[in-house]
């Protein structure tokens, strides 16, 4: 993975096939904290601790294991993100669902870009029409918070049945992102 | 600023589109999402059939994304499904690849074999 949007979008996935309904994205820019940080929380099926350590380990995994559950992608989102100074946490439990927390030093020189978050966000909305995204973008910056806040189920409310792959839906939904994305300074980062 | 107001008006158009036409979705577009898909460009495949359906207008086709379909080494994989026909799955596909498709398979209705790496279910 070339940068932490990728990333992202592979953690999605996993909840996804963890057959989440909600999934809530939060990516924290903070400058004077020196932090970047994402936080991803489904209410998918969840994993018992055995399952838990095993998918954050590239050496417990069987290629088995793999195609059933999830694969190399969190042992290098874990690498990727202590390799910057930063850490990574899982927790997760049977019928709960699961909540990652990774963090990377904004300004350490091996960290990833942030990287093209819009055509993750695009995409995973669009592409799981039957599960809802809930996204939060803050910004701390010279004593001033940016947000954004983004929720699908109030689209889809509103659409009724007209599908997400609407060309206008599209647009309505890529030119939102773009916005949010621009306001809370999240492009470039 | 967009707003749910904009919405509204986006789904009365649609509504009256789909009453024309009777609303059915022709044609179903999946996008393997899975790690190597995504590490291969499967997004940048995703986001260009998402930009290509805008840009065209097409209001009959669906696109999905779907985890790992097991052809690790054609990946990005996309599957297109239309009722009554076999199913095609494209290989190693591109942003270009994509545009192909969109033209040739999915508007044209004819199916770009050089890049299909498997049919039926």
């Amino acid at each position: 993975m070339q940068d932490i949007s990728l990333h992202l979008l592979d953690i999605i996935e996993n909840s996804v096939r963890a057959e989440a309904k909600l999934i809530k994205i939060r990516i924290i820019r903070d400058v004077k904290d020196n932090l970047l940080r994402l936080i991803v929380e489904d209410n998918g099926i969840g994993m018992d601790s055995q399952t838990l350590e095993k998918a954050q380990s590239p050496f417990y995994t069987s290629k088995k294991d793999r195609e059933k559950k999830v694969g190399l992608g969190i042992p290098l989102l874990k690498q990727n993100a202590e390799a910057t100074n930063g850490s990574f946490q899982m927790t997760s439990a049977p019928g709960f669902g699961t909540v990652l927390t990774v963090d990377f030093q904004l300004d350490h020189i091996d960290r990833m870009p942030l990287g093209n978050l819009k055509d993750t966000l695009l995409g995973v909305i669009i592409g799981h029409p039957e599960v809802d995204f809930s996204i939060k973008l803050i910004s701390h910056e010279q004593g001033v918070e940016k947000s954004f806040y983004f929720e699908t189920a109030a689209i889809k409310e509103e659409l009724g049945n007209i599908p997400l792959t609407y060309p206008d839906v599209i647009e309505y939904i890529d030119q939102s992102l773009l916005e949010g994305i621009q306001n809370t300074n999240m492009e470039d980062v | 600023m967009k707003t749910l107001a904009d919405l509204k008006k986006i789904r009365e158009k649609a509504q009256e589109e789909m009453k024309l036409r009777g609303g059915t979705t022709r044609i179903k577009v999946v996008v393997g999402m899975g790690t190597s898909g995504i590490a291969m460009g499967a997004r940048e495949v995703m986001k260009t059939f998402l930009e290509e359906i805008a840009n065209r207008n097409l209001t009959d086709v669906l696109v999905t994304q779907t985890g790992e379909k097991g052809l690790s080494s054609l990946e990005p994989v996309v599957d297109i499904i239309e009722e009554g026909k076999p199913k095609i799955t494209y290989g190693n596909m591109t942003p270009e690849k994509v545009k192909k498709v969109i033209v040739e398979h999915i508007v044209n209705g004819r199916i770009v074999s050089d890049y299909v790496v498997a049919t039926g279910n």
